[in-house]
């Protein structure tokens, strides 16, 4: 059985008449890696803010079961500018209470996990976005929490800094609860154990990547341009085959299993329909699939 | 040992800004010697008196012809400091209108016309005669505030000679005793006291701006989830902002004494009086920087204490207030809350008149209490709006 490692119970918070998060109620175990997937200003950054005690919700609860020793890696890259990569993370260690000692040689490890090694006696402000980015999350495991908090840890990386801060969340996750905000179906789908979905401030759903891929159907998904034939006269030719269809523009999106087999008659009765075949996608379902079945919008809309 | 940490953060964030530091530090002291230059050196505050001369020569008892005018203006010349320079810078014009023309234009302090007949009421009067009196005319600005004092001043020298010359009795004679070392004070050590005062309220913008850059940079956030206290943030940058404020004083000190500044109370007393004071000042620098958001809002609110410190503490000029309640026999002001009003007063009496520590418990109660009562509304202010 699942091991509750934070349980936030019925969490709202209004900025004047806007409800950013909604009676946000949610389960994270031990030792996953649990994502927030929604588009920008769905709700998630204020929903961890709240969970991390940076800011108080108007009603509901954060309820941390067992240590309640949190590490947070905010979006922003939050450094001192004016201090150098290791007296930045002896600083942040030594306010967690750590001896300066083991502040020290903390800070040591994770900027040679990091890659940072030979950046530790320069100043932040002399370092790239990414090499600040890294820093930035070195900042949150100086204290070796045991729930560490992403917010959108993948934002502004270089895909260098990319691969490694990949990498060095995956190898964390065995030994920590991580909680991580993505607006990113990609790192969503790669990184997280389990997604919430969230929008306007709402929790839309729950469950592993692959249990929410399901709920939509089987089958990939074709992404196809038409033009020069109304959408009616596209719909007519496909559907009869592809019921599963949905309409943006001039693109389509049909679900369907064994597309690849069908796909080039479909394309001949489109062509001899007159119309012109554009731009075409072939994939699985994703996230982003999901996402539209439930709200009917992409996330970046 | 978190406050500890904080300090070591400010110092070497502060040792990567030296261009900061240094202006922070040589800006009282920058100041003693352009003073110092200006008022060159060891001078004392000369007044410019400008006399007219009408007076016509008349023959007194001696027989001999005197021009009792001229006999003034060398009176007025005569009178001089302890250490010997002149009190008035005396000059002899024609023109009553280029005179008052001076005066206007603030060239000179006083203007005295002295009447034809000057000489021979002075010689009638010698001889017995009472009447009639002749009338010396003093013009001047009276919102000038020199013009007071170079007024007494040649009204002094010219009531002496009328009283020599004429050899009236004088029922009251009068003895001036100076406080301590208030008459031999040069105009350059006057302006001590005033200058180191203001180095101090110029912490007030360094301390709210300090502590505005890391609310502004969002590092505050991070700290706040470390748990960090708004007393330990505080205390630890208060700490370090002291340090500086010490270096500071000790460095205006220093070039204050190198330039001829001599203080006749303990320099000790003075020193520890600058120190309790920059921590008022720091205080209420924390209470700024909990009002703002970011360094420019911080420096813009700064400039409203700063006012009230140069402006309406009694440390630029004397402020008439009314007294709101007695403690210990003492008049308790509504500018006693600020810290420079104390700090004025405690400097003055160690440079000038002598007293010791005892001298100033009062003051230095004050800046106490001052000091633990801005802090802790800072402490307060910043648990409220930042470190909650």
């Amino acid at each position: 059985m699942n091991e509750v490692a934070l349980q936030v119970k019925s969490l709202t918070k209004e900025f004047g008449s806007l409800t950013a998060v909604d009676n946000l109620s949610l389960e994270v175990y031990r030792g996953e890696i649990f994502g927030f997937l929604g588009p920008n200003g769905a709700g998630k950054t204020t929903s961890i803010r709240m969970m991390c005690g940076l800011l108080e919700p108007d009603s509901g609860e954060v309820i941390f079961q067992g240590g309640k020793l949190v590490g947070i890696c905010p979006q922003e890259t939050i450094l001192w500018e004016k201090l150098t990569c290791l007296e930045q993370l002896e600083f942040i260690g030594e306010m967690y209470n750590l001896p300066a000692k083991l502040a020290r040689q903390r800070g040591d490890e994770l900027l040679s996990i990091l890659g940072l090694e030979e950046k530790r006696h320069n100043l932040a402000s002399t370092l790239s976005g990414g090499m600040k980015r890294r820093l930035n999350l070195a900042l949150a495991l100086i204290h070796d929490p045991e729930i560490l908090v992403l917010d959108e840890p993948e934002a502004g990386l270089d895909p260098q800094s990319r691969l490694l801060v990949r990498e060095y969340i995956r190898s964390l996750a065995q030994k920590k609860t991580i909680i991580l905000t993505t607006h990113n179906m990609d790192e969503a789908e790669r990184m997280a154990d389990r997604v919430a979905i969230i929008d306007h401030g709402k929790l839309l759903v729950t469950d592993t990547p692959e249990a929410l891929k399901r709920t939509i159907g089987e089958g990939d998904v074709l992404e196809i341009e038409i033009l020069s034939i109304p959408v009616e006269q596209a719909l007519a030719i496909i559907q009869p085959d592809f019921p599963d269809i949905q309409v943006e523009g001039n693109n389509y999106f049909i679900r369907a299993g064994g597309i690849m087999e069908k796909m080039s008659s479909l394309f001949d009765a489109i062509k001899k329909a007159g119309g012109e075949i554009g731009e075409v996608h072939l994939r699985a379902n994703t996230l982003e699939d999901v996402f539209i079945s439930l709200t009917g919008r992409r996330l970046r809309q | 040992m978190r406050i500890w940490s904080v300090i070591r953060k400010c110092a070497r964030e502060q040792k990567r800004d030296l261009w900061v530091l240094g202006l922070s530090l040589v800006f009282a002291p920058l100041f003693v010697f352009i003073y110092w230059l200006f008022t060159g050196g060891n001078a004392t505050t000369s007044y410019a008196a400008l006399v007219i001369n009408h007076d016509e020569a008349a023959r007194f008892s001696d027989g001999v012809m005197h021009n009792a005018g001229e006999d003034v203006i060398l009176a007025m010349q005569e009178l001089t400091f302890k250490d010997g320079s002149p009190i008035l810078r005396v000059s002899s014009i024609s023109d009553r209108d280029l005179g008052e023309t001076a005066l206007r234009d603030r060239d000179a302090t006083l203007l005295v016309i002295i009447p034809p007949s000057f000489s021979q009421t002075l010689a009638n009067a010698q001889s017995g005669a009472a009447e009639p009196t002749t009338q010396v005319e003093f013009i001047g600005d009276l919102t000038n505030p020199y013009y007071t004092v170079a007024a007494v001043m040649a009204m002094t020298a010219l009531d002496g000679y009328a009283v020599d010359a004429t050899g009236e009795y004088r029922a009251v004679s009068l003895l001036e005793t100076a406080l301590g070392d208030s008459a031999a004070r040069t105009e350059f050590e006057m302006y001590i006291p005033g200058l180191l005062v203001l180095a101090v309220i110029m912490m007030l913008f360094q301390a709210a701006m300090l502590v505005a850059r890391d609310i502004e940079s969002g590092s505050l956030q991070r700290l706040k989830i470390t748990r960090l206290t708004a007393f330990e943030y505080l205390s630890g940058t208060t700490a370090w902002l002291a340090l500086i404020a010490i270096a500071e004083v000790l460095l205006t000190f220093a070039v204050a004494v190198a330039f001829g500044f001599r203080s006749h109370g303990a320099l000790w007393v003075a020193i520890l009086v600058g120190v309790i004071t920059s921590l008022s000042i720091i205080g209420v620098g924390m209470i700024v920087a909990s009002l703002s958001k970011t360094v420019s809002q911080a420096f813009v609110i700064a400039n409203f204490p700063f006012g009230f410190f140069m402006f309406l503490s009694g440390a630029a000029f004397p402020i008439p207030m009314n007294r709101l309640f007695t403690i210990a026999e003492r008049d308790i002001k509504i500018i006693d809350v600020l810290p420079p009003t104390h700090a004025v007063a405690a400097l003055n009496k160690v440079f000038t008149l002598e007293v010791g520590l005892s001298g100033v418990l009062y003051e230095l109660t004050a800046l106490s209490v001052l000091s633990v009562i801005y802090f802790s509304v800072g402490v307060w202010l910043f648990r409220k709006r930042h470190l909650n």
